[in-house]
């Protein structure tokens, strides 16, 4: 975000010579942009329309009443009150069975198109939201990075065929996991406030102020205050507001969605995908699952918003033809603690499942459930699978990208989608 | 044993959100807010000055294919070089910007970081300590001198704001909703003569946070305006008497679960949360200090709209919490932690990246430490020396951060002058990534920290459409139906004679006069150009010259969406 595309190629040439002196940011954002220019041309050459959605489920989902080890009597032993009944969990097989709330993704797992992914994290969790985030969308396991694994992946291919919407962020701030050095990504809280509304004085639709406007930032000097961030902020805007207003006037979709954030951000990404816009990264966030108490109510609704919100997603997209393009995978910071808390809650914890879904992924339990009976020193789960697998796995086998580049190092891959 | 006490129980209806939001604000759905932005034409009747009846289109007008495909394919070619100077490292050929302007690029600052020119400097302080100004307050802080002028905000006890109240009394604004208490904030921001101390409680609520949505659910909603006056109330006083209050505060017990927890089973969230980001930040405590402290810190209980600390829930076993040993209680926890070294080094960070620019140095907060240290933790002293440091006024600070939605909102909102209702203002921040009393979680908003964060595509052309609708549209203000801004007025009375003096004398105050002048040549080239076909009665000079309507209100709106407005 520090130095943009702009600060590289604005007009005219820039001759960076060994010996001059370079601020340590500045290096490194060459370097850096070096090696994501050659990521972005290796990427383009394999060029296709697949896209990858992203759902962050941000506080830490409880993985253990998610996906339900409800035959293990530890589980019952450790969650006298809040652990899920045998009565209730819906069973996949006989050790696990999915939260009741989750029906409609069974629907999916019966047809064969969802994975779960056991016992996911990382060497040394931390127990901290916020240096877990990090770790996870920055892939620095000191929580220090700052450029997200999908920027790395989107920046170099958004310029290049002109669209903006390689990658498109549901919300009102863009995801760390998008953070990029050389590429802003459209970060959209819906379709109608996506655009510039024109003064109504104005007949001619607004298209005099804007064309100020536009000169206004396109003149802002180089060496001003966050040129570079404004200035592509600006174009990516003008740029996306007009295309996304195109496609919605002829966009319908083709199932009921849900109301709410959650599902209202699914069907723009939905939309761009339906539409042509060029999506290859889509990513929303559904929030709230930090629960320290009374979890039961909280967890309840957001399992219901999650598997109603990504079924009506993928039905909208199957009706369009589009199912067989796209794969949807969620990721949550951590799981909890496998004892419940006195609270009728659960504290941080550590490993957990997630999801992957959609017509090109192969059914089936990938990973393995850690075990309930021995547990790291917090009374913590022990990761089985390393998160940067399930990252390498759709990187190399769904985005046709490097993995090895983007995640700086290989970590195998997994067969829930199959091997290219 | 068991207490009986109230707590509002939580609605299940309301999940919470104390990690990152849902991708968009509910409460934008709600009624109150339709009137921002909205998905149909907006009918005639809501426009400011007399417009025909076509109704409005949303900006669907192709650009000039020159800023977008030229600029594409430089690009691509740009970036097809990039790639090409990979190995040797010896010389790269790429864009145009010299090495000495790559490095302030993208707010790096002036490496030269000197003061900053003296009519620069009160504007900036009351950006920094404010919320920007008017004309007049501008002249009435520039003639105290900046020292006075930081007198002046520090000693808000000496400055009434009681035509403030009173103009918040007559609205009648129920506090019981969440909107209403975003709408009152933002009001008081706007209109407050104790501008620093209205800051001071943002900082504060973006530090030591909690959120409406768990707070004990729609009975319990009052509890966030009580956190908030208690942070008013102290946002002075010593850090101790801060960590006290927060502590017991009904919002904060019940926002990260302190109220649930239990003697026999200690709730870890309060305590982790405690040292991690309100004192001491990762790397100075352990979980096992977690543990401890948990314990040591039960007690406490929300009762209705207060709070009690019951001794007979206290947990009394002997603790271990950071190389501290004893049965220790709330008071002592709060007391290790007021006084733990990293403490100062902590609070000092965040003011100075709030308040001055980011990533500061050592040197650049140790001041700040110090004072922490000599004046018994006292805040105000703390920020006296802040906003006396040579970097607050240096040329990094100025325009050194990216006004957040707040800043933002308020800002245009004070500095025209506004007398509404403010019912549109939080559907706007929130568009804009910032919804008070619902930070995105307990860390906070991340563009407190890293002011970049608030900007992006969306929230751009939210900005540029609050101006929009602050200038043109008018809706703002449900009870005010005339218009918001009217600028025949405006002219009149700063006597306004010719298109110069109209760009001065907004820029004067909305951009410190900083405007350079092929821009300011932009701006004047757009109020002077031809538009026949403008709505709305011509605005006329003091020179009796008449300009369309359309382009003297287009020209405020350039500069209130331009790149250097959205700077503080």
């Amino acid at each position: 975000m520090k130095l943009t595309r702009r600060a590289m190629i604005k007009d005219g040439l820039l001759v960076v010579s060994a010996g001059m002196i370079m601020p340590a940011i500045f290096s490194r954002g060459v370097a850096s942009a070096q090696s994501q220019a050659l990521d972005g041309s290796r990427l383009a050459q394999s060029a296709n329309d697949r896209t990858l959605i992203v759902v962050q489920m941000a506080g830490g989902n409880d993985g253990l009443n998610t996906v339900v080890p409800f035959t293990d009597p530890l589980y019952q032993k450790l969650r006298p009150t809040i652990g899920l009944s045998d009565t209730k969990v819906i069973p996949l097989d006989t050790r696990l069975g999915l939260h009741p709330n989750l029906a409609p993704l069974k629907k999916l797992w019966d047809a064969g198109h969802m994975a779960i992914v056991e016992g996911v994290g990382y060497p040394n969790q931390s127990l901290s939201h916020f240096q877990a985030m990090d770790i996870w969308q920055t892939l620095d396991l000191n929580g220090n990075g700052s450029q997200g694994w999908l920027g790395k992946l989107v920046s170099g291919l958004v310029d290049q065929e002109g669209h903006p919407f390689k990658a498109i962020d549901i919300g009102v701030q863009t995801a760390q996991a998008l953070q990029s050095i050389s590429t802003q990504v459209p970060t959209i809280s819906s379709v109608k406030n996506y655009r510039i509304y024109p003064d109504p004085a104005d007949t001619d639709g607004g298209n005099a102020r804007l064309q100020a406007l536009m000169k206004l930032y396109n003149s802002y000097p180089g060496t001003a205050p966050y040129a570079a961030l404004l200035d592509t902020t600006a174009l990516s805007a003008q740029d996306g507001s007009r295309q996304l207003l195109q496609s919605d006037a002829t966009y319908r979709p083709a199932v009921t969605y849900p109301t709410g954030p959650f599902a209202d951000g699914l069907k723009v990404l939905a939309e761009a995908i339906v539409q042509g816009l060029g999506l290859r990264v889509g990513y929303v966030t559904l929030g709230g699952f930090d629960t320290h108490a009374n979890q039961q109510a909280t967890h309840d609704a957001l399992m219901l918003t999650l598997g109603n919100g990504l079924s009506a997603f993928y039905n909208d997209l199957a009706a369009h033809g589009k199912a067989d393009n796209v794969v949807i995978m969620t990721w949550s910071e951590f799981g909890r603690r496998v004892e419940e808390n006195g609270s009728l809650g659960t504290d941080h914890g550590t490993a957990a499942p997630l999801f992957v879904l959609g017509n090109p992924v192969s059914k089936g339990i990938y990973g393995e459930p850690p075990s309930l009976s021995s547990l790291d020193q917090n009374g913590n789960l022990k990761y089985t699978l390393d998160f940067r697998s399930v990252y390498a796995t759709v990187l190399d086998r769904w985005m046709g990208a490097s993995s090895k580049d983007v995640l700086g190092g290989s970590f195998g891959t997994q067969n829930f989608l199959p091997q290219v | 044993m068991e207490i009986d006490i109230d707590m509002y129980d939580d609605e299940p209806t309301q999940p919470r959100k104390s990690i990152k939001p849902q991708p968009t604000e509910p409460q934008i759905e709600m009624g109150a807010t339709q009137e921002f932005l909205p998905a149909q034409p907006l009918p005639n009747t809501q426009f400011a000055q007399g417009v025909p009846t076509v109704p409005l289109q949303p900006t669907t007008t192709p650009f000039s294919p020159r800023a977008t495909v030229s600029r594409r394919k430089f690009m691509g070619v740009s970036v097809a070089g990039l790639a090409a100077i990979g190995g040797a490292g010896a010389a790269a050929a790429i864009g145009g910007v010299a090495l000495a302007k790559l490095m302030q690029n993208g707010g790096l600052g002036d490496p030269s970081n000197g003061p900053m020119a003296s009519n620069m400097q009160i504007g900036h302080l009351l950006r920094r300590a404010g919320f920007g100004a008017t004309p007049d307050e501008l002249t009435m802080y520039r003639n105290l001198g900046f020292n006075g002028a930081v007198d002046r905000l520090i000693n808000y006890q000496q400055v009434s704001d009681n035509d403030m109240e009173n103009r918040l009394n007559a609205l009648n604004i129920d506090l019981n909703s969440p909107q209403n208490q975003q709408r009152w904030w933002l009001l008081r921001m706007s209109w407050t003569q104790r501008p620093l101390l209205e800051k001071m409680t943002l900082f504060w609520h973006g530090v030591l946070t909690s959120s409406f949505r768990k707070v004990g659910g729609p009975r319990a909603y009052m509890r966030m305006i009580i956190q908030n006056q208690f942070l008013r109330n102290h946002a002075f006083d010593t850090f101790d008497n801060i960590l006290l209050g927060i502590t017991s505060d009904p919002a904060m017990l019940f926002y990260l679960d302190l109220t649930k927890s239990r003697k026999t089973a200690p709730n870890e969230n309060y305590a982790r949360e405690l040292m991690e980001l309100f004192t001491l930040g990762l790397g100075h405590y352990t979980q096992q200090d977690v543990y401890e402290g948990a314990a040591a810190l039960t007690g406490w209980h929300v009762k209705g709209l207060t709070s009690q600390y019951y001794p007979q829930d206290h947990n009394d076993l002997m603790k271990t919490y950071l190389g501290h040993t004893g049965n220790l209680d709330y008071k002592d926890v709060l007391n290790i932690l007021a006084n733990h070294p990293a403490t100062p080094w902590f609070i000092a960070r965040k003011l100075f990246t709030f308040f001055v620019y980011e990533n500061p140095s050592d040197d650049d907060v140790k001041p700040l430490v110090d004072t922490y240290v000599q004046s018994g933790h006292n805040m105000g002293e703390v920020m006296r020396t802040l906003l006396l440091l040579p970097q607050f006024a240096s040329t990094k600070a100025y325009r050194g951060r990216i006004k957040s939605p707040v800043e933002f909102t308020v800002g245009a909102y004070r500095a025209m002058n506004i007398n509404g209702d403010g019912a549109g203002l939080p559907a706007i921040t929130t568009l804009m990534g910032q919804t008070l009393f619902d930070p995105p979680n307990v860390a906070g908003w991340p563009g407190d920290k890293v002011s970049a964060l608030w900007l992006n595509s969306g929230t751009w052309m939210t900005r540029l459409n609050y101006i929009d609708l602050l200038l043109a549209r008018g809706t703002i203000a449900r009870t005010n139906s005339a218009p918001l801004v009217n600028l025949q007025s405006i002219v009149e009375t700063h006597q306004l004679n010719t298109p110069e003096q109209f760009v001065d004398h907004f820029s004067s105050f909305l951009l410190d006069g900083e405007l350079a002048s092929d821009r300011r040549t932009q701006l004047l080239d757009y109020f002077t150009s031809q538009d026949t076909s403008s709505r709305g009665a011509p605005i006329t000079l003091g020179n009796g010259t008449s300009y369309p309507f359309g382009r003297v209100r287009g020209t405020l709106y350039l500069m209130m969406s331009s790149p250097e407005y959205q700077l503080n």
